[in-house]
């Protein structure tokens, strides 16, 4: 109840950088035609786990929490990872 | 932990995750969805490997303009949510059921552009079914031919549908929750059921980012 | 009446208007009435996988024997013409079996059950953190149940592709002759997976934030522990089985080709899908039953538990693991050779905390003064039949050895010693030591010895055959073994399973009679019969609404059995330190004295 003494994140700024950032995945998909899918891939991939950091950081409070919410919170990102790589290897 | 210092803990429950029962509630049940999507979302990924050739060149048949405006809209409500739960903070009643009316539009339109944009696209020929699959893509003759395959349209309609799903009970909560700030239910003291809601709206638009970057754009 | 959960510092009966019958006994939200529900249901449901058992083994006892005329009359001709098990009736039989064991027995048992009355209670806790969640996640299961059940009454059956639901066979009818019982099959899962999730919720914010004052992680019992990591696992495996079950129904019923191989779906993926949310489930199945056998053995033994913080990292441990052994399920399906011995590498790796477990409860017994009763006895019968069904696990984790057993009846002797010896005795045990906490009363002694014994000799005469079956080359979910030459030798060693299995099934009305005989006229218990040391035991039996008048406080782990600084053979947790007369309410010690260990 009383854990947000600090002033507030900011909101407006965090939403502009989503802003700029999403635009920018959308040029880099639509005009960047000429580098590899993988790099495209990439690219696109570090934004959104960029915009995802911003979202969980600020917006859900992940940065202002005990760190023991967020290690919880990061708890299930490496089950996705071995599900997908481990099957991935199948074809 | 020495039994001086428990002396000093007064009937009070151990420490634990040092949040509040709800918000904790609401994470645990956050990462079960993240398993959910993963499942979804992981489907896709590898049927993608399997199969590339059922996917098209982006922008053919899915509509990134369109859906980069929904984008656009879902973030701002993730914004509208925090000025909502930031207005609570701070004891303002008014401004807590604006933001939070605002945050219910702009969710309703997001799910209505999705709706709007499935409708065109299985007009154009892209549906989930193996059988009746010919996406002839965006602004082409219905008599063109068939652009990717129907593991693409199954992908698509699973992701975004339960995405959709879950945006809307999310609006549905968020109409309780807006119900229950007109009756004056949360004070700055009190707000739990706000952050709570917070929480989910935002991790649906998170998981939105995901989707929208891996299902429009690559 | 809301309770308010925001503040914990309220503790004991708050309500004291008498609740009506409906929001005492239906609609309750109170953990312990839940508990109660939980048991009645599952054991209904137990109660029915069994019967399906019954008939799966009158066909391989008794090939093409038409079913005696007593329960002839119940099978229709689609089912049992002239009382004829059909061929796709037996699927459905082997199919709901272990449905109906699986996720409304076992799991409903061992989470529903156990995890609703033991940690709240242990732990010092009034209730869960979410009553009304906790309501809803029980209600749910008998709809589920419902639907299951329903399936069995549509054109075409029930379910019929094996538990597992392997796709191409279950996406479409074509095979099975099943359409709408899979589809219910389906539907009845995805419902009860809302059940798990809100239930695992419920668990894991109860135990990380009400702990009574005191009751640090390492002071927690095994009971617990092994619930809450239960919790964990049944939070993250669930939902993916969720998006898998919904990725089948769609190509059931939509027409879309996940999985079909005729619109480039890929049939593996299902099983990659099933099996990664399998696995963990087979952990969810037994670990709390790990956890009620570390508590009655230590405490029928009057000794500590043998190595209790490796008994917590085992635990852990083995959830962690439980994610990436998946693949020993699919050695034979013709996935990536590379991937598979990676699996085989983390299975054999996975082998070691569960012997660390089995180590530690022998080390438990080693020297105690051990009470021989039903719970006990229960507990240990559960040490030996899990080595055993783990020992068989180590024969299939080898790859190659798997090439020859897999989906055997050695597989189906491994699933049961593991399932039914361990997890299904285990239950037994937890619920003869916790039913005078439950219902005020013991149930009789004798009765349960003589249920125990003759439950153990025919569990075994049934089960331990079974591996024989499967080396020679008796396969699973077989119909008719006759059609193949080379197995109609095994047709009297099947028959002598069968019966055994018919006299385990008999066997099993003793604890059903001893169970409701007791309710009325089992003698009235204490609170602390088996004079243990957890918080569970400071309470009435049975606890009133609130549990504890105030907040216990606690001041040690709960296996101080035996204590040399004691008089008595227990030391309960929330007795305070100062060894003198006056264990009462006091709340500290105000000068600090030398406090046995921490």
């Amino acid at each position: 109840m009383a854990e947000q003494e600090h002033s507030h994140p900011p909101y407006i700024l965090i939403w502009v950088v989503l802003l700029v950032l999403t635009l920018a995945e959308v040029a880099m998909s639509l005009y960047m035609t000429n580098v590899s899918k993988v790099v495209l891939a990439v690219g696109l991939i570090f934004m959104a786990v960029w915009k995802a950091a911003l979202v969980a950081m600020y917006y859900m409070h992940l940065r202002y929490e005990p760190a023991r919410l967020w290690i919880l919170a990061i708890s299930p990102i490496p089950l996705a990872f071995i599900l997908v790589l481990a099957v991935i290897s199948e074809f | 932990m020495s039994n001086a210092a428990v002396a000093t803990m007064d009937r009070k429950p151990m420490p634990g995750m040092m949040v509040y029962n709800k918000k904790l509630g609401m994470w645990v049940f956050l990462l079960s969805e993240v398993m959910f999507f993963t499942s979804l979302i992981g489907s896709y990924v590898i049927l993608r490997f399997a199969h590339p050739d059922h996917w098209t060149e982006v922008g053919t048949v899915l509509n990134v303009q369109l859906t980069a405006l929904n984008t656009f809209f879902l973030i701002c409500s993730s914004v509208t949510m925090v000025k909502a739960f930031a207005a609570i903070q701070a004891g303002d009643q008014k401004g807590l059921q604006r933001w939070l009316l605002a945050t219910i539009l702009i969710g309703a339109t997001f799910v209505g552009i999705q709706v709007v944009e499935y409708m065109a696209l299985s007009g154009e020929g892209f549906v989930p079914m193996l059988d009746s699959y010919h996406a002839v893509g965006r602004g082409n003759p219905h008599e063109g031919p068939s652009l990717g395959g129907p593991l693409y349209g199954a992908t698509f309609y699973a992701m975004t549908g339960f995405h959709g799903a879950h945006v809307s009970i999310g609006v549905l909560c968020l109409i309780f929750v807006y119900i229950q700030s007109l009756r004056g239910v949360y004070t700055v003291q009190d707000h739990e059921g706000v952050e709570v809601i917070g929480l989910y709206w935002h991790f649906v638009d998170l998981v939105w980012i995901f989707l929208f970057t891996i299902v429009y754009l690559i | 009446m809301s309770t308010t959960t925001a503040t914990e510092t309220h503790a004991g009966t708050a309500e004291h208007h008498e609740l009506g019958f409906i929001r005492k006994y239906i609609f309750s939200t109170d953990h312990k009435m839940i508990a109660r529900q939980f048991l009645f249901s599952a054991l209904m449901f137990l109660l029915l996988g069994g019967l399906l058992a019954v008939m799966v083994r009158w066909q391989l006892g008794f090939p093409g024997r038409p079913l005696p005329a007593f329960i002839r009359w119940i099978f229709p001709d689609t089912m049992a013409p002239g009382g004829i098990i059909l061929p796709e009736f037996y699927n459905s039989l082997v199919t709901m079996h272990a449905t109906f064991m699986v996720f409304f027995a076992l799991m409903p048992l061992m989470a529903g059950v156990f995890g609703n009355l033991l940690i709240p209670l242990q732990i010092g806790a009034e209730d869960m953190a979410f009553p009304r969640i906790n309501m809803a996640s029980f209600w749910i299961m008998p709809v589920a149940g419902f639907i299951m059940l329903a399936s069995f009454f549509v054109e075409g059956g029930a379910a019929g592709a094996g538990w597992t639901s392997y796709a191409p066979l279950s996406s479409s009818g074509e095979w099975t002759g099943v359409y709408m019982g899979q589809i219910l099959w389906l539907v009845s899962l995805i419902v009860l997976g809302f059940s798990s999730i809100l239930g695992a919720l419920n668990y894991v914010t109860t135990v990380i934030n009400m702990r009574a004052p005191g009751m640090t992680w390492f002071r927690i019992p095994l009971g617990t522990w092994s619930l809450f990591i239960t919790a964990w696992l049944l939070l993250l495996a669930i939902p993916i089985l969720t998006g898998g079950l919904i990725l089948l129904l769609f190509d059931q019923t939509i027409g879309t080709a996940f999985f079909r191989p005729e619109g480039s779906g890929e049939p593996l993926l299902w099983q990659h899908i099933f099996w990664f949310f399998g696995h963990p489930e087979v952990y969810i199945l037994i670990l709390p039953a790990m956890g009620f056998v570390s508590e009655v053995i230590a405490c029928r033994s009057r000794k500590p538990i043998f190595g209790y913080h490796s008994m917590v990292i085992a635990l852990v441990s083995i959830a962690f693991l439980s994610w990436v052994v998946w693949g020993h399920h699919m050695f034979q399906s013709g996935m990536n050779p590379l991937l598979g011995m990676t699996f085989v590498v983390t299975t054999v790796v996975i082998a070691v905390p569960s012997a660390i477990k089995v180590f530690n409860w022998i080390g438990t017994l080693w020297r105690g003064d051990i009470h021989f009763d039903a719970p006990l006895l229960h507990a240990v019968a559960f040490v030996s039949l899990f080595i055993i069904g783990g020992l068989s696990g180590m024969f299939m984790a080898a790859a190659p050895v798997d090439i020859y057993i897999h989906d055997t009846y050695f597989i189906v002797a491994h699933l049961h010693y593991v399932l039914v010896g361990g997890s299904l005795f285990g239950i037994f045990a937890g619920i003869i030591f916790w039913y005078p906490k439950m219902f005020g009363r013991m149930m009789n002694e004798g009765l349960g010895k003589v249920h125990f014994f003759l439950s153990f000799l025919f569990y075994n005469m049934a089960f331990f055959p079974m591996h024989n079956l499967g080396v020679q080359g008796m396969m699973r979910r077989i119909y008719d073994p006759n059609q193949y030459e080379f197995l109609q030798g095994l047709q009297p060693l099947n028959t002598f399973i069968s019966i055994s299995i018919f006299l385990f099934a008999f066997t099993q009305i003793i604890f059903a009679f001893n169970f409701l005989w007791s309710l009325r006229y089992g003698k009235v218990a204490g609170s602390n019969p088996w004079k243990s040391n957890t918080l569970l035991w400071t309470t009435p039996s049975p606890p009133p609404h609130g549990n504890f008048p105030e907040m216990p406080t606690v001041y040690r782990g709960p296996y101080e059995y035996s204590h040399p600084d004691v008089e008595e053979d227990f030391w309960p947790q929330n007795v305070p330190p100062a060894k003198s007369e006056a264990g009462g309410q006091t709340a500290a010690a105000p000068t600090p004295e030398p406090v046995p260990g921490d």
